[in-house]
Order: C-alpha cells, then structure tokens, then sequence
C-alpha cells in the first residue's frame, strides 16, 4: 500500500467525519426533542465508583438510579435546550463494595447515608452534538451534590439510541474533600482522594408518549 | 391542549382562565416522581463477629470469607521486660476461617493449639428488631469441638469430643455503646472426667465505640463447674477496625481460645499479676 496515499486517505476521512459532526450538531437530532424521560429502573443500570487504594482498588456498585430529562421541543440548539431539565439521583445506601463491614464503613463513617441519602445531579442540557454512528454526545451542567454539599459541575455524556429509549453514559470525577468526605484510611494507608465515578442507564419516554 | 372560553359570565371565564393556565403549568412540571424510599441500613449492634472470645450476633455478608489468627501470651505482664511483657511467648494461639453461605449464616472451622482443639461452629443470625428506637439482634450458635492432643488420651477417644450451644443477644444503648447476653451450654466440659458432665455458663460482654472505628470492649463468663479452673474468665482491650479488618489488642486472665475450652474457666484469677496480652486479627475476604 502507498503509505502516503493511506496517510491522506485517513485524514480525508477525518475531515468528512468532522464536516459530518458539525452539520449533525447544528442540525437537531428532532426525535429527541419534546419529551420527558425517566430512568427506566427495569433495565440493568449500573452507578460505580472506582478508588484507587495502595493496597488494592476497590469499587462501589448500585443499579438505584432514578430521575429524569426533559428536552424542549424544537431543533435542540443551544438556544432551545436552556429549556432542558434534568435530575438524576442515587440511593448511596446501596452501594456495594463487595465487603459488608466496607459498606457499613462508607454508610457510616463517610457518607452518612442516614442523614445524605442521596447523591443528586441536577440541571440542564448545554449541548447535544450527534456522531455520524447515531451517538449523541452531550454537554450537561449542573449541580451535583453527595454529602449534603453542591458543587457546579460540567458533565459530559453519551446517550446511544436503544429501540424508543436512550442508554446514558457518563464518565466523571468526584474529589472527596469538596464535599467534606474525609479520606477513608485501609490498612492505615490514605487511598486516593479522587474517585472515579461511572454511569450507565437507561431512559425511556415518560408515560410511552411526547410532551405536547 | 385547547382551551376555549366559551364562558357566559365573567366569573366562568375566569376561571376557565385560571384552569387553563394551571393545566399547561402541570403540563410543564416533569410527571417524574420518586417511586422507591432510599435503602435502610440493616441493624446491628457490633461491628466484628466477636468480641473478644465471645461471640456476637453479627455474621458476614452473603459469599464473604473471614480468617481470623488470634494469640494469648502465656507469660504474665507482670514478668516485665526479661519476658517482654509476655511478648517473648510463648503462646496459646487459634488459627481460623469462617465462611458466610447467607447473610444470616456463618460457619467457622478453627484451630487452637491448646490441646489441638479443631472447632467448627455454625451461627445462625436469627432476629434483628427495633423497639422502641432500641435495636435487639437474636443469633444462636452451635459447634463441635474435638481435642487431639489431651494427655493420656489417644486422639481418636470419644471423650475428646465436645459440643455446646449459645444463644446470643445484642442491643445497643445510647447510641455508641453495645451489650451482649450469651447463655451458653457445654457439654462434656471436663475432659479428664470419665463421665461427660454437662453445663450452664452466662456470657456478657460490652463495647464503648469511642469513634466510628475505635471502641474499647470487655467481656465475662460466669460459670460454676470448673473443677481445678479456679476463676471465670474475663478480658478488657481497645478494638480497630478498617473497612476489612479487625484488631484487637486486650489484657486477659485465660490462656484458652476456643469456646469449649475459654467458657469452662481459667486457672488465674483476674488479679493485674495474672493479666496477660492477647491480640486478634481479623481480615474480611471476598473471592
């Protein structure tokens, strides 16, 4: 093969893909718009957290996600989705590290489920963008709150079309100390403040039907 | 939706009006509304399945897998430095491995070395209520103890074999401090008897948790037929735990680990020139 021609060959096809994007994004992917969504709890949802310890990582696990999203009728351009709206919260109490007493630890000692028992993210849609594969991705911003305490938060995510729902994922840091978690100790050892949180759900029209 | 005023009066249509406008209002809310409360956490009184050498109501969550090693330093505290405080040994020790098939189910295979007692026990967490703001956990116990090295005896000797049975009750007071009950049975208690002699003994047990991981805890078994036994046994130490872990470290009157043999008594009185150091570690496995 002519590596030279193979060289332009890919980068011609960037442009293309790139041309395509942006005419996707400014043309609205119009079945989304004019609905309200909820997560559909039936599905396999799945909310986790990874921590990065010294000795060995761990994570959290929970499908007990629920909330909503609803988009404004229209072309879904950064004018109309200022309408957008969402909320999405988690039962933290039912996170599962894999060992009971661990669990009890995160309930207890670091969440204080009993008093915060909900970790939420709420607020509106900033940008949708559609691939040429038919993902959507999208720029949320809102406020995210676990702990008791809020934080202004950027997300992004993708959502794949899923027969009249949409599989939601979203990829997102969360620093313990911005909402007064104190650093968990195992075996005396400090395991990373920084966890990596990971969502992945699904969200069906509300009610089987369009919002008029 | 269409709204018409098709009112005669001014009164009809206002509030023809005033439905209309609410209608669209509901129309903009989202229907979304929480369908489930968030998850309660289950009761409990104490953290670790054991106290000391007393058993809780706790068991381990389903598929869990717990080894435990635990130690009792023969030479007394009082010894001081030429025995490093009863650190140089030697020792009593138990090695064990317990096994959680259910969340209410913990079986246990141990091993002491004191004369090399195999233990299996089977903890069945039966009751976990709330009266009155006060939590009470119920969990019985049963095992079978069989002691391979009793001098004079050969190991396969029937009268090697021990078997007892504890009901174990738990609550907790004022928030940070746990109780325990455990009536227990044992059966053939004297190993050197020819005829097995059975009998009553009342554990009771307490844990101040002076922070979420930090709490100090003692406990007592008060039992009557020890023969050359000649005190209950008794214990008082700080406990540590991590999200995985136990540690304990304790100052103990008894040399004797496993349940058939620390309910029957100890040969020292609980006196500080009996005392000796003791420590278990605890580690929570999942595979």
């Amino acid at each position: 093969m002519n590596w030279a021609l193979f060289k332009s060959f890919v980068n011609a096809d960037r442009v293309v893909r790139l041309s395509v994007a942006f005419l996707f994004a400014v043309v609205a992917p119009s079945w989304l718009a004019g609905q309200e969504y909820h997560v559909d709890v039936e599905q396999e949802n799945l909310v986790r957290f990874v921590s990065d310890a010294p000795i060995e990582d761990f994570d959290g696990v929970t499908q007990r996600i629920d909330g909503f999203l609803v988009l404004p009728q229209g072309n879904l351009g950064v004018t109309e989705l200022s309408a957008s709206e969402f909320y999405f919260e988690v039962d933290i109490a039912s996170l599962d590290t894999g060992i009971g007493l661990r669990n009890r630890h995160m309930r207890d000692n670091y969440l204080e489920t009993d008093e915060f028992p909900y970790a939420t993210f709420a607020g509106r849609v900033v940008r949708i963008d559609e691939e040429p594969s038919g993902r959507f991705r999208a720029l949320t911003k809102g406020v995210f709150a676990v702990h008791g305490v809020e934080r202004e938060r950027e997300v992004e995510c993708t959502a794949d079309r899923a027969g009249r729902s949409l599989r939601i994922s979203c990829a997102f840091q969360v620093k313990l100390s911005d909402h007064n978690i104190p650093i968990p100790r195992l075996m005396f050892l400090k395991i990373n403040e920084v966890m990596e949180l990971e969502l992945d759900f699904f969200l069906a029209p509300a009610g089987g039907g369009e919002r008029r | 939706m269409l709204c018409e005023l098709s009112g005669r009066s001014l009164v009809t249509a206002a509030l023809a009006l005033v439905l209309c406008l609410s209608s669209v209002a509901a129309q903009d809310r989202p229907q979304w509304e929480r369908r489930t409360e968030a998850t309660e956490a289950p009761l409990a009184a104490f953290h670790a399945t054991r106290v000391i050498s007393l058993p809780t109501a706790e068991t381990l969550a389903g598929g869990e897998w717990q080894f435990e090693i635990s130690h009792r330093f023969l030479p007394a505290l009082s010894e001081g430095s030429d025995a490093l405080w009863g650190l140089d040994g030697p020792v009593n020790m138990r090695l064990g491995l317990g096994y959680a098939p259910t969340n209410r189910l913990l079986v246990t295979f141990a091993r002491s070395n004191f004369m090399d007692n195999w233990d299996l026990q089977l903890k069945f967490r039966a009751l976990g209520v709330e009266a009155g703001g006060v939590p009470i956990l119920v969990a019985f116990l049963g095992g079978a103890a069989w002691s391979t090295d009793v001098p004079g005896r050969d190991a396969g000797d029937a009268g090697n074999r021990q078997y007892y049975g504890q009901l174990i009750l738990n609550t907790v007071v004022a928030d940070r401090v746990a109780l325990g009950l455990v009536p227990s049975y044992l059966y053939n208690v004297l190993l050197d008897e020819i005829d097995p002699v059975q009998d009553f003994y009342l554990g009771v047990y307490g844990q101040v948790f002076l922070t979420n991981v930090l709490s100090v805890n003692a406990e007592w078994t008060i039992g009557e037929n020890r023969a050359e036994l000649s005190s209950d046994a008794g214990a008082v130490g700080i406990e540590l735990e991590t999200g995985g872990h136990f540690f304990k470290i304790f100052l103990t009157n008894s040399v004797r680990l496993n349940p058939s043999q620390y309910l029957v008594g100890t040969d020292f009185p609980f006196e500080a020139d009996e005392l000796r150091l003791g420590f278990a570690i605890t580690r929570l496995l999942r595979f």
